[in-house]
């Protein structure tokens, strides 16, 4: 039982990845409708699910794979171009056999629910309909050409042999499919049939396949190409591809210009060039072990030998390519591959580094205290290695936001479609790198931040028109990294911001007061305060239940920030800054009184020392004059614990943080310099406290706690100027 | 410490009931218990890393074995003063459970007694009135030598959602002073 279930989830796994390639693949499709290749992956997809859906008894799954499969396969045969309301169905086609495949995969044994099935049948007419009359005809011209017989000729064509095996019908190949699908590469010069096979008497069963094909034809496709067009007959039948004497010479040739950097092997080589295709070479090779195991005394044939005597490449070929061989002399490279590795297993092991990351602190320690000098140098190299462990096991979580950007070519598909927007989305910095459990995280603040930009920024064509802008809307998707942060920006050349209906509804709402001056940026930052909405009427997009201020406060949860930017009539920009990982960072440990706190080192800028001659420090207005700059600052024992200020101090230092656009100077007692920082979380009862984002284990054993500097910069600014909620950023630049 | 386990013999009927046993502490001079189910671990006052902005009962965390735990000092949140460390101060940690799973709180306490088997006979419900903590920390009043020991709710008393909810009021209170001068 557990065997099959871990094959259903190998199913589950494939599945899904198949049917987001495809979703891909059709959306690609709008904007190049003539992509081949593309089309071709289409029908893979399709027919794999079809296939191991199959071997599951998901008859389901079957019937309506087959049907989607059929319409791709005249797609790729040419017989039906692709158009937008194609696409449109195949996408519907797409999810409805997600959906399929989740019901087979939660209930196997119980029926298809009505509302199911009747989709499935309208989605089976709508991409069937109308071109069964088409189906017919081609078939029977394809017949015509068949009937040739005799010799075939050899001159300057491919030599396709195809060995159809008996069970081929029964196992839904149709050989004269392929050999339509053939005629979109090239010319079919000759056909030779050979009926050798066939019995003559009673033993024939029609359902059987007993003619083999031997095609002579002609095309500038290379052989990979063609042999792909029987990719999936490879089961069921035995394909023997010989190249045309013309590209002889050309094997030839590319064979001499190959590096001699490696050894490869005499099937690589010829792969290579492109006189064979892998499975020609896969193929001669389980022939060639097969032999071994027949006959164990004699030597084998080499590979060369058998790959002639397939009728797959010629004799000067191979001998050209082992004479290649022989010239170069190293080792060949090994493939480099992807391993599917279980996240807890990952999460697991990045754990375990965080304990060791402490206890090398922990040794660390030691060594220093009991002034172990021999012991210090090992110390050391170990710390090095434990920091690029640490930075090794956090990267292996590290994957591309691309695969997420891209989802959203599908919303905003469907989106502009509902609101009859033409709507482009341009994507850039998809290989930007975060870690895995932020890019789950991401997904649904993201989303909703891009219909927003779709239902309330882009305005209609009609209205971008009348603006003096193109009819045609975009929204761009950005990420890059800044200063161990990643940034994602949604921008949209849109209507922009209306300050002044954002400032009434916040007045009606009681936000803010009328007295209240505000700047751009702050009235902007009103609309992540909940219960503000400008949008006149609601729309079933909007209508999620999740609000702009759901999205600051999921953001927030990741220990990140948004900012918005917008010029009226210009479009709006929000940026996403996000840390890369929320496990293990590069910390800056300051001390106040007894107490030490880690400041995360990707946000501090500079430490100064607090000098009051030079800094000009104001303890009344608590700012400083730092290099011409205002500063304000904030005394963090005093603020953290309401000490009375101490009137003879001790010397002071000035952590300069940055966060964004804004500086501000921590004052602390002592600053202890770097620490690698494994972050532990503080736990329910400290969920709503401001300030402090976690904590961590240093090597004494102690707990340090970790300083939310955007949260405390915020509660600063909150409590010493205006009373006004949801004013962020003090621009210092 | 003669007695540190006694039972109730004299009490034919309450045997065939479950004897249920509590872990008794002191909190200043009075007695408080709790039933040993909820009591993980009980370990020395190691160093506590106060934690800013919160109320009194928050004592701080510590390091247990690697993980952050919350300390509440038990005797701020039965609204006493704060209890002074000293060499018979022991931390209680106990298991909360909640919807999202279980949390290990410690408890500051200043001694840490005995653990006695109560009988259900000797147990009774909290009085309405009459005593000065909030009547919902208490589950039930036991009997132990005539005397009344106070069995605390743990649910009720680490309550994470009223804690959590309380150090956000105490952080805006200490804002507001710290706005005013």
């Amino acid at each position: 039982m557990s065997e099959l279930d871990a094959a259903l989830t190998v199913f589950a796994q494939e599945a899904e990845e198949l049917l987001t390639d495809m979703e891909d693949a059709l959306l690609s499709l709008e904007t190049k409708p003539d992509d081949s290749e593309t089309i071709n992956s289409l029908f893979r997809a399709m027919h794999t699910i079809k296939g191991s859906s199959g071997l599951f008894g998901f008859n389901a799954i079957v019937g309506f794979t087959h049907e989607a499969e059929s319409v791709l396969d005249k797609v790729r045969n040419g017989e039906r171009g692709i158009d937008a309301e194609l696409i449109s169905v195949l996408l519907d086609s797409k999810d409805h056999t997600a959906k399929l495949i989740e019901h087979c995969l939660t209930q196997k044994e119980a029926a298809l629910p009505a509302s199911l099935a009747a989709d499935g049948e309208r989605l089976i007419r709508q991409l069937t309909g109308r071109q069964t009359t088409d189906m017919q005809q081609s078939d029977d011209s394809v017949q015509l050409e068949i009937e040739g017989g005799g010799e075939i000729s050899v001159d300057d064509n491919w030599l396709i042999s195809l060995e159809f095996q008996k069970d081929a019908f029964r196992n839904g190949m149709d050989p004269l499919s392929f050999i339509r699908y053939l005629r979109t590469l090239g010319e079919i010069k000759q056909i030779l049939t050979v009926a050798s096979e066939m019995p003559v008497d009673d033993d024939m069963d029609p359902e059987s396949c007993y003619l083999h094909f031997k095609i002579a034809f002609q095309s500038d496709a290379n052989k990979q190409t063609i042999e792909a067009v029987f990719d999936f007959a490879s089961d069921d039948c035995d394909i023997k591809i010989l190249p045309p004497n013309s590209k002889l010479e050309e094997y030839l040739n590319l064979l001499n210009a190959q590096d001699d950097n490696h050894v490869k092997r005499l099937g690589d080589m010829l792969v290579q060039v492109g006189a064979l295709t892998q499975n020609d070479v896969n193929h001669a090779l389980q022939s060639q072990q097969a032999n071994v195991d027949a006959e164990q005394e004699a030597p084998s044939k080499p590979l060369g030998e058998i790959l002639v005597e397939q009728h797959v490449v010629q004799q000067p070929l191979v001998d050209q390519a082992l004479k290649k061989q022989e010239q170069t002399k190293q080792k060949l490279a090994s493939e480099a591959n992807y391993i599917r590795v279980d996240a807890s297993k990952l999460g697991h092991l990045i754990n375990l580094v965080g304990e060791l990351v402490i206890s090398s602190a922990a040794m660390n320690l030691i060594v220093e205290r009991h002034g172990l000098s021999d012991a210090g140098d090992v110390a050391a190299s170990m710390n090095a290695l434990v920091s690029s462990i640490r930075d090794t096991a956090l990267e292996l979580r590290m994957v591309q936001i691309g695969e997420t950007f891209s989802r959203f070519k599908r919303v905003v598909r469907d989106v502009s479609k509902e609101l009859n927007k033409d709507i482009e989305l341009y994507i850039s910095g998809g290989e930007t790198e975060l870690d895995k459990t932020v890019v789950e995280k991401i997904n649904d603040p993201l989303t909703h931040l891009i219909r927003n930009a779709l239902d309330h920024g882009i305005e209609s064509p009609a209205q971008r028109v009348a603006a003096g802008k193109p009819a045609q809307g975009t929204v761009q998707l950005n990420a890059y990294h800044e200063s161990g942060h990643i940034v994602i920006q949604i921008a949209d050349d849109g209507a922009g911001l209306n300050s002044e209906k954002i400032l009434d509804k916040a007045l009606a709402n009681g936000l803010i007061k009328p007295d209240h001056d505000l700047s751009q940026q702050e009235i902007h930052n009103l609309i992540f305060a909940a219960g503000l909405s400008t949008k006149d009427q609601a729309t079933n997009l909007s209508g999620r239940g999740v609000g702009m201020d759901v999205v600051k406060k999921n953001i927030e949860a990741l220990r990140g920030s948004v900012e918005i930017d917008s010029i009226e009539g210009e479009g709006t920009t929000i940026s996403i800054r996000l840390p890369l990982t929320l496990a293990i960072i590069d910390g800056f440990m300051v001390g106040t009184g007894q107490d030490r706190y880690i400041i995360p080192l990707s946000m501090v800028d500079e430490c100064i020392e607090m000098n009051a001659n030079e800094c000009e420090i104001d303890e009344i207005q608590h700012y400083i004059n730092l290099r011409g700059q205002v500063l304000p600052y904030l005394r963090l024992g005093d603020y953290f614990h309401n000490q009375i200020a101490d009137s003879n101090r001790k010397r002071e230092s000035v952590v300069v943080v940055k966060f964004g656009q804004t500086k501000a100077g921590f004052v602390v007692d002592e600053l202890h310099g770097e620490h690698q920082t494994v972050i532990k979380p503080l736990g329910k009862v400290f969920e709503r406290l401001n300030g402090i984002t976690g904590a961590t284990v240093l090597g004494d054993g102690n707990v340090a706690l970790i300083l939310d500097v955007q949260g405390l910069i915020q509660a600063a600014i909150k409590n010493k100027s205006r009373p006004a909620p949801f004013l962020t950023s003090q621009r210092i630049q | 410490m003669s007695n540190l386990i006694r039972r109730e013999t004299g009490h034919a009927v309450a045997v065939q009931e479950q004897v249920g046993q509590y872990l008794t502490f002191l909190v200043g001079t009075e007695s408080f218990a709790v039933s040993i189910l909820d009591v993980k671990e009980i370990i020395e006052i190691a160093n506590v890393t106060r934690v800013p902005l919160t109320p009194d009962y928050i004592h701080g965390v510590i390091n247990l074995r690697g993980s952050v735990v919350p300390v509440i000092d038990l005797s701020a949140r039965l609204s006493r003063h704060c209890s002074e460390v000293s060499k018979r101060s022991c931390i209680v940690l106990v298991a909360v459970e909640t919807s999202e799973g279980s949390h290990l709180i410690g408890m500051l306490v200043d001694e840490v007694r005995e653990i006695l088997e109560i009988p259900p006979a000797n147990i009774q419900p909290a009085p309405d009135f009459g005593t000065d903590i909030r009547t919902d920390f208490i589950q039930a009043m036991a009997r132990v030598d005539d005397v009344f020991i106070i069995l605390l709710a743990i649910s009720r008393v680490l309550s994470l959602d009223e804690l959590s909810l309380l150090s956000d009021l105490a952080q805006s209170q200490e804002h507001l002073i710290a706005a005013s001068d």
